[in-house]
């Protein structure tokens, strides 16, 4: 048998890195998205995203690709996957039209014995619902983390798969692929599926919370979370990979979407919910730790501060700004003077009436009184304590996700915040 | 300003007078709203382009029972036919932190309002009574404990310590003063209150500082204040210790530039007018 044609309907983040797997390992893909300009983009050999080692891997795979806008060149593929995105309202609800439209858009060129595999993110009982024939439609999980992509991509820790009759084995073709990546792969049912990738969320985000939960009461108490984490991976009931670095709440969209899911499900069909909720009250109130810091130890003592600001992206390794902490917290900063830098996000992207845009992390700490760590840049690690101590006006440095070494800042005579341990004060009078 | 001539209420007055702001202070002998033909007399002095602040209510002091209730809810229904004839530019309308209870834990905006008691529980239907009766904006600022000099309501809080240490040289606390509570100074409440009439602001806001202390810390704090030594006594425990904490998050983005008067600082303010007061 030959090896399957593979192909990718929507070139999204999921969508380019997914084919990028797929040709990696050895299979003819086809990329289709009805956006001309991406595809434009992407033959160009240009990307339209950011991830770590992506370029690589779509340059040693180059022959394997082909980058469309016409239908009719999916008529090879064996399996096609739709990754389209799912936008959601602020209410955490997803807009499915588009994966419909999507899939309407592909069935016209599709092979006769084609798979279809679902790749999207879709509340339980989506997949059922589209007409196209349940022997040749699959779902399947996916495990996109932004920044780690080629990685999740390339090297999965299981295929979870949702059919219509598990008596069914997998299409040959499907299972060729799936199988190459040499992992475990789990049948189930589409709505088993579709739940399982929220009920990973919903695991992770129980992890998160208790991991907030509890740094914050460190913080107080004169604990440090940083001691007790390990002692926690090292139960085998947790576990080595446990989600338990504390954070400034549930960050990403797709966490809340799925807990907001929940939540709709459970009302929907008299279930509790209860604790999803407390997980998203938790969720709002650790997002604004920087600001309530930045209240009580900067603000409220200096009300004319200047606050240098690093990072914009709403996590390292990405260019993304979407539900970022860093531009939420600015939003809050109007009446004050910022500094800001981000080593790939733009300054432009501030939406703020005094902000200016610096060249380096040390240029954004030049002259602030209090300089906030809001996105873990890598290359914020490089920062030597002496030389923010130098640079700033005031003695404060609010670094929640721990980038710095608080010692070596404290030791320099800047007072350092991180989260899930007590404010560690450097000796002598502060401003 | 209905209840103008209780304490926020003189505060408030004195705040919008000095500021030029014309400011109509209503007090029971004015117009006692509890009375029948109240709501035609209201109605009759508002103008549509003005803000109504509604601080008239009996308060805790007066009782807590069904009585005192009655008698609050009649007040606020006077106060809704009036606004049900004439839209002012906004109501104030100055709540209390008895709508959460007491077992909240942190308290923000966002925690459930389910009172404890008959006097939350008529704070709470007032507000939402404000709200149902007016096109209005309304704002409902829930305030903790308050404290000033001019405080007569001797609520277990600052006054009375101050005043306990004052006359009988010593403070006397429940229990050893275990719970936490959040104190405000007056000042910074007619400031906020200043701040939501000014930006004409819509919603519920907490009125609380975020910092909540021990009474046995406050105590020692105004013991620290008397120029003579005062004996802090503790009691037999009668009730469980509770502790009330806020997340004034809200306050920060609302009025970012706000600050809120640290509570020695509030504490030597309270204590030096008490002073000049006898």
């Amino acid at each position: 048998m030959r090896r399957p044609v593979i192909g990718f309907a929507g070139m999204t983040h999921l969508g380019i890195n997914s084919a990028a797997a797929a040709a990696a390992r050895g299979f003819e893909t086809v990329c289709f998205d009805t956006d001309a300009g991406i595809i434009t983009t992407l033959k160009s050999g240009t990307l339209p995203i950011v991830e770590p080692g992506l370029p690589e891997l779509l340059e040693q795979s180059k022959p394997r690709f082909a980058f469309t806008t016409e239908v009719i060149e999916l008529k090879p593929c064996d399996v096609v996957h739709v990754s389209a995105d799912v936008p959601t309202d602020d209410q955490g609800q997803s807009d499915l039209s588009g994966i419909r439209a999507l899939v309407d858009t592909i069935t016209a060129g599709l092979g006769r014995d084609a798979i279809v595999v679902i790749l999207c993110q879709v509340p339980p009982g989506f997949t059922r619902t589209l007409a196209l024939p349940k022997e040749r439609l699959y779902y399947q999980v996916e495990t996109l983390i932004f920044g780690r992509a080629v990685e999740r991509a390339m090297h999965p820790e299981r295929f979870i798969v949702g059919c219509a009759a598990l008596e069914r084995p997998l299409p040959p073709a499907y299972g060729t692929f799936l199988s190459a990546f040499g992992c475990p792969i789990l049948l189930m049912r589409y709505e088993s599926a579709e739940l399982a990738k929220i009920s990973i969320n919903c695991c992770l985000a129980a992890s998160v919370t208790v991991a907030n939960t509890l740094a914050e009461l460190c913080e107080r108490i004169g604990a440090d979370w940083s001691e007790i984490a390990p002692a926690l991976k090292l139960d085998k009931r947790i576990g080595p990979h446990a989600y338990l670095g504390p954070g400034l709440g549930l960050a990403g969209g797709n966490l809340e979407r799925d807990l907001a899911t929940v939540c709709r499900l459970a009302d929907a069909h008299g279930t509790d919910a209860g604790v999803v909720r407390a997980w998203m009250t938790n969720s709002s109130h650790r997002r604004d730790w920087a600001l309530r810091t930045l209240h009580g130890e900067v603000l409220a003592a200096n009300p004319k501060a200047v606050i240098g600001v690093l990072g914009l992206a709403y996590k390292e390794h990405t260019h993304s700004t979407k539900n970022s902490p860093s531009l939420a917290l600015i939003a809050q900063l109007e009446p004050w003077r910022l500094r800001v830098y981000d080593p790939l996000v733009p300054a432009s992207v501030v939406a703020h009436p005094d902000a200016t845009g610096c060249a380096s992390a040390l240029e954004a700490a030049q002259g602030a009184d209090a300089l906030v760590i809001m996105t873990p840049w890598p290359v914020f690690r490089d920062l030597k304590a002496d030389q923010i101590a130098r640079s700033m006006a005031g003695r404060a440095v609010i670094d929640p996700y721990h980038v710095l070494n608080g010692k070596a800042v404290v030791a320099a005579g800047v007072d350092y915040f991180t989260l899930g341990v007590p404010p560690l004060r450097a000796a002598g009078p502060t401003c | 300003m209905l209840g103008a001539r209780g304490f926020i209420g003189r505060t408030l007055v004195s705040v919008l007078q000095r500021a030029g702001i014309a400011a109509l202070p209503v007090s029971s002998a004015d117009l006692n709203l509890a009375t029948d033909g109240a709501a035609d007399r209201l109605a009759a002095m508002l103008q549509p382009h003005d803000a109504v602040v509604m601080l008239a209510a009996l308060t805790p002091d007066k009782g807590r029972g069904l009585q005192p209730f009655l008698t609050n809810i009649h007040m606020a229904a006077s106060l809704c036919r009036a606004l049900g004839n004439v839209t002012p530019a906004q109501v104030v309308y100055l709540s209390s932190d008895s709508v959460y209870p007491i077992a909240t834990g942190l308290v923000s905006e966002a925690s459930c309002a389910a009172p404890d008691d008959l006097y939350g529980m008529m704070h709470l239907a007032r507000e939402m009574m404000v709200k149902s009766a007016t096109k209005a904006p309304v704002a409902v600022l829930r305030s903790t404990l308050v404290y000033g000099a001019e405080d007569t309501h001797n609520s277990y809080g600052p006054n009375r310590l101050r005043r306990m240490a004052h006359t009988d040289g010593k403070i006397t606390l429940f229990g050893k003063g275990e719970e936490t509570r959040d104190h405000i100074l007056i000042d910074d409440v007619a400031a906020l209150t200043m701040l939501v009439l000014r930006h004409r602001s819509i919603g519920t806001l907490n009125l609380a500082t975020g910092r909540s202390i021990s009474y046995a810390e406050l105590a020692q704090k105004i013991a620290a204040l008397l120029d003579k030594p005062i004996d802090i006594i503790g009691t037999p425990r009668q009730t469980p210790i509770t502790h009330r904490h806020f997340d004034v998050t809200a306050i920060h983005k609302a009025f970012p530039t706000f600050t809120f008067t640290l509570l020695d600082t509030g504490l030597a303010k309270a204590h030096a007018e008490m002073l000049r007061q006898g």
